[in-house]
């Protein structure tokens, strides 16, 4: 008895004491030296942290990052504190049709003399623009980039005489050689990161085909999507992919050498250095050559998340001059190099050759970009299509069946827009 | 003898899940193998893991606010719920069963629906990210438990103790705290193991109604380890697993004296 | 009963009331109010009526939905409930019960997070469940296994909580009423039958009323193990309404899926509890 009025009490005091000391909601129009930075990638706190440090001394204005791991969670949150008074001072979101959403809402910052002034100076790049601009305007500034290449092991290349290949026919013939010899040629799976080989094998054989069907002027059950699932469901049946169902991560089954490749962003190249593979020793990049090499340029995918201030931010000039410095070659030094990602500053200099060779040929005239599938689609059509592949990669056979659900969704979302 | 035996065979069987937490998640950079998860750990590295995922993720601020909720809240919620058990189950409130279906009620309703309505009203009334916020967040949602096992509880206490208490003069409130509550030890000590666990657990509110890391729970710190993005070795996640575990663990070791010695109802 | 006593009854509920009906009901109410617009989260919502409601009833997800939402109801109220009476009574009152005890509830003390890696395991292609099992299947690829699987992973987190509640019912039978059973001559499964069980009645109201509620939102488990696939063949109700609401940010439509879920939800509970009262009284 007299246990409980204890806890009662102290608690009660513990309550008192430790309530007050959070911190309240800051509004209305300020000076401020302290921003924060929302964002769906809370794995990447200590890289954020590490930037805001260093704008304090540069600067003057000081930044921490505020994360989240579930992005659907996040996104329903960034949208609805913009009826609130809780406004982000920067926030990260995502390409595409998202970003496109917000702007036309007119929530976001305007920053297309950031843009110019950049351009002009050498910070940002012309190919980048595209997907950051909005009738006409730029909105929003590169919080990364990253390619979406093919991470192979060199060991296993090299054991089998295997070298990246230069086109499609080779590419194909380097799977059979692995798979031959007992090795998984890819990684595949069912979750999130199912698209991966829709996009690649789309773009790489009709790249005009998967800006249409972005835009839902094309269909997926159009002959041309049809046949890259025939391709994609060739393979899967070739036995060149891993068994979705097998949970090993996928930098484990690389440095293994079970499996010989594995298509990811650049970012990969954290999760490999961590599994302790060295690059250019261990393992290699290499951009995946285009099934129908027609019309020249190699397609070649990519993913950039901006990072936006509000029209409305808390201090509105305090925002725009981070998003100034952010794509400044100091600020993207650190911040790509942390990482060990490529950046879209081409003055940053990248020390990893491997990373900078992709970056080189990437900004070569050989080379086409294509806004990564998950940003360049929109939020119900993607998804049913993540569903909708996942399903796919489990049982292949249904693929008409697959690409029928997601065109209904897309129906659905496109009758809505007109 | 068959009793021990029983539990010994499916003891074993529960621990072998954890049996591969603990393997894993002491093995060093080199050890781990998917394909060898089952092997004793060549080396012991189940520190150093922890001290890795520890400085990855700074769960430091994180600490103070998790334990000021996971403690605070279920123990007001314990309260508050008993309070509601005695008014329906002791105090025979007219109407008894409909006010405890109206808050048990509560639990039925899939709480991300709520997230984004809550964070409105927090955002206008100055409750995002406090900490007060957040105890009020969860004690609520503990509540409607906490009155559901007590109300049960209560009902298998005679009426006659009520009664008796009554004569001597005592008030209600003080037949409640001072005969109802001690009384319901056991009771009150599994509920409150049990919503410091969820508490200790929660990701969902932490993370949409609290920003700043003195005010967010530890979990929003953790669940970052264990992204495409952060490309975290696996014997680290499961340490920082085990890690934030820790707590929970000593409070089931701590708190199964209460279960482990009878009180009896039966002399009332 | 006397006025006054009336009154201290209602006070002594209020301040649950109180908490219930600001935090849990009043957000809840706008999400009854969503379910009847188009809602992106961004623009205001517009009223459409029952249109939600209609294409939630048409979609062709809803029937996997409602089968594998039925098969955790089921399994969660079978499972971990009969393994949690299990091991409470052959614990209790056992010399070192507590150190029996302690296999299962050490992974209720596990995050989801590290729940569903360990899982991940076991279940995985080729994992330990199918060398034990002497199958090739893949169980957390192929419905139903996907879901069955997730149950048993379920179980093994649950049970040990159960036994824990099932020990404060325990404590709560007399022990003169053991005793005199016992010189009666009952032996152990006539003592469980005639006595512990008839006794734990208002705990096993308990327990299996919370964990049929749960059940029926099984979410966090799905989503970190499998996001509801393949192609949402383990989707619960409570996953399509995420996936509906937040990821493809259509909230009104996920209004209505939570709303008919919170419908069901209660139905279920209220004719459970309804039952239990009367078998109880």
């Amino acid at each position: 008895m007299n246990a409980v009025r204890v806890l009662t009490a102290v608690c009660a005091a513990v309550v008192l004491a430790l309530a007050g000391c959070g911190s309240g909601g800051e509004t209305g129009t300020e000076k401020k030296t302290h921003l924060k930075l929302y964002n769906d990638k809370g794995a990447w706190a200590q890289y954020f942290k590490s930037v805001g440090e260093l704008s304090q001394k540069e600067i003057g204005l000081s930044m921490e990052p505020v994360g989240y791991t579930d992005e659907p969670t996040y996104e329903a949150f960034i949208k609805a504190s913009f009826r609130t008074n809780v406004k982000p001072d920067l926030f990260t979101w995502t390409t595409g049709q998202r970003m496109a959403e917000i702007v036309k809402e007119g929530h976001i910052a305007d920053t297309t003399d950031l843009w110019n002034e950049a351009i002009k100076n050498g910070d940002l790049t012309e190919n980048l623009k595209p997907y950051y601009t909005i009738d006409g305007k730029q909105y929003c500034v590169p919080l990364n980039i990253a390619y979406w290449v093919m991470f192979y092991n060199k060991k296993v290349f090299d054991a089998n005489g295997l070298r990246p290949p230069t086109s499609w026919a080779e590419f194909m013939a380097a799977a059979d050689t692995l798979k031959s010899k007992g090795i998984t040629p890819f990684y595949h799976t069912s979750v999130l990161f199912s698209f991966v080989w829709f996009q690649q094998l789309l773009v790489g054989s009709d790249p005009d085909l998967y800006q249409r069907l972005s835009e839902g002027k094309a269909k997926y059950t159009d002959p041309g999507v049809v046949k890259v699932m025939e391709l994609w469901k060739s393979m899967i049946d070739k036995g060149y992919f891993t068994d979705p169902g097998d949970k090993t991560e996928p930098a484990a089954g690389l440095k293994s050498g079970k499996v010989a490749m594995g298509n990811w962003g650049t970012w990969f190249n954290t999760s490999l250095t961590q599994a302790g593979m060295k690059p250019g020793e261990d393992y290699g990049m290499f951009f995946i050559p285009n099934e129908n090499p027609k019309g020249g340029k190699t397609s070649l995918l990519f993913e950039s998340g901006p990072l936006c201030s509000l029209d409305k931010a808390p201090d509105r000039e305090a925002s725009m001059k981070y998003l100034k410095w952010w794509v400044g070659p100091v600020a993207q030094d650190k911040w790509a190099n942390s990482r060990g990602d490529v950046s879209g500053n081409p003055k940053v200099a990248i020390p990893d050759p491997g990373l900078q060779a992709v970056t080189k040929q990437a900004g070569s005239n050989d080379y086409a970009l294509y806004n990564r599938y998950f940003e360049a689609t929109p939020a119900p059509i993607l998804t049913a299509a993540l569903d909708a592949f996942g399903a796919f990669v489990v049982k292949p056979a249904d693929y008409r069946k697959q690409l029928e659900t997601i065109q209904k969704a897309a129906d659905d979302y496109w009758s809505k827009k007109k | 003898m068959i009793r021990r035996l029983v539990l010994i065979v499916l003891g074993l069987i529960w621990l072998a899940p954890t049996y591969l937490l603990l393997a894993n998640a002491a093995r060093g950079l080199d050890d781990y193998d998917p394909e060898r998860i089952w092997d004793l750990p060549g080396s012991f590295e189940l520190l150093a893991n922890m001290a890795d995922a520890w400085a990855r993720v700074e769960l430091g601020p994180s600490i103070g606010a998790t334990f000021l909720y996971a403690v605070v809240a279920p123990a007001a919620a314990v309260v508050i719920g008993a309070m509601a058990g005695f008014g329906i189950s002791v105090l025979r409130v007219k109407g008894g069963f409909g006010w405890f279906m109206l808050i048990f009620g509560g639990t039925i309703f899939p709480t991300q629906m709520l997230l984004i309505p809550l964070f409105f009203g927090f955002s206008s009334t100055q409750l995002y990210d406090t900490r007060l916020g957040l105890l009020v967040i969860y004690t609520a949602i503990s509540v409607p438990f906490a009155a559901f096992v007590m109300r049960n509880f209560f009902t298998g206490v005679a009426h006659s103790l009520f009664e008796a208490a009554r004569m001597d003069g005592a008030n209600l409130w003080r037949v409640f705290w001072r005969i109802y509550l001690p009384l319901a030890l056991p009771a009150l000590g599994a509920v409150f193991i049990l919503e410091f666990t969820f508490i200790w657990n929660d990701l969902l509110f932490g993370l949409t109604l609290s920003q700043s890391p003195e005010v967010r729970p530890i979990m929003t710190a953790v669940s970052s380890l264990n992204s495409a993005y952060a490309g975290t070795r696996m014997p680290v996640i499961l340490a920082a697993g085990i890690l934030v575990s820790l707590p929970t663990v000593a409070l089931f070791l701590f708190t199964q004296r209460i279960f482990a010695r009878g009180l009896a109802l039966g002399q009332f | 009963m006397t006025g006054t006593r009336r009154w201290a009854g209602v006070s002594f509920l209020s301040p649950s009331l109180l908490l219930v009906a600001v935090v849990l009901y009043a957000p809840f109410l706008w999400t009854v109010y969503l379910s009847f617009t188009d809602y992106d989260g961004l623009r205001s919502p517009t009223f459409v009526g029952f249109d939600n409601y209609i294409r939630f009833l048409e979609d062709p997800a809803l029937a996997t939905s409602v089968r594998n939402t039925l098969m955790w109801a089921v399994g969660i109220t079978v499972l971990p409930v009969a393994f949690g009476l299990l091991i409470a009574v052959l614990s209790y009152g056992l010399k070192g019960g507590t150190f029996y005890r302690l296999p299962f509830l050490l992974p209720y003390a596990l995050s989801g997070a590290g729940l569903a890696v360990i899982w991940g395991f076991i279940l995985q292609s080729g994992g330990a469940a199918n060398d034990i099992l002497g199958t090739d299947i893949s169980l957390l690829q192929e419905a139903p296994w996907n879901t069955l699987s997730l149950i048993v992973a379920m179980t093994w987190q649950q049970a040990g909580v159960n036994a824990l509640l099932f020990l404060v019912g325990l404590q709560s039978i007399p022990k003169e009423v053991a005793e005199a059973a016992k010189l009666d001559g009952a032996g152990s499964w006539g003592m469980f039958r005639k006595i512990t069980w008839p006794l734990l009645a208002p705990l096993t109201t308990v327990v299996v009323g919370l964990s049929l509620v749960a059940s029926l939102k099984t979410f966090d488990i799905v989503w970190i193990s499998t996001q509801g696939g393949p192609g949402r063949s383990s989707e619960t109700l409570a996953v399509t309404m995420y996936r509906d609401a937040f990821v493809a940010a259509e909230f009104g439509y996920g209004a209505a899926v939570a709303f008919s879920l919170t419908i069901v939800t209660g139905l279920v509970s209220f004719i459970y509890m309804r039952r239990q009262v009367r078998a109880v009284s």
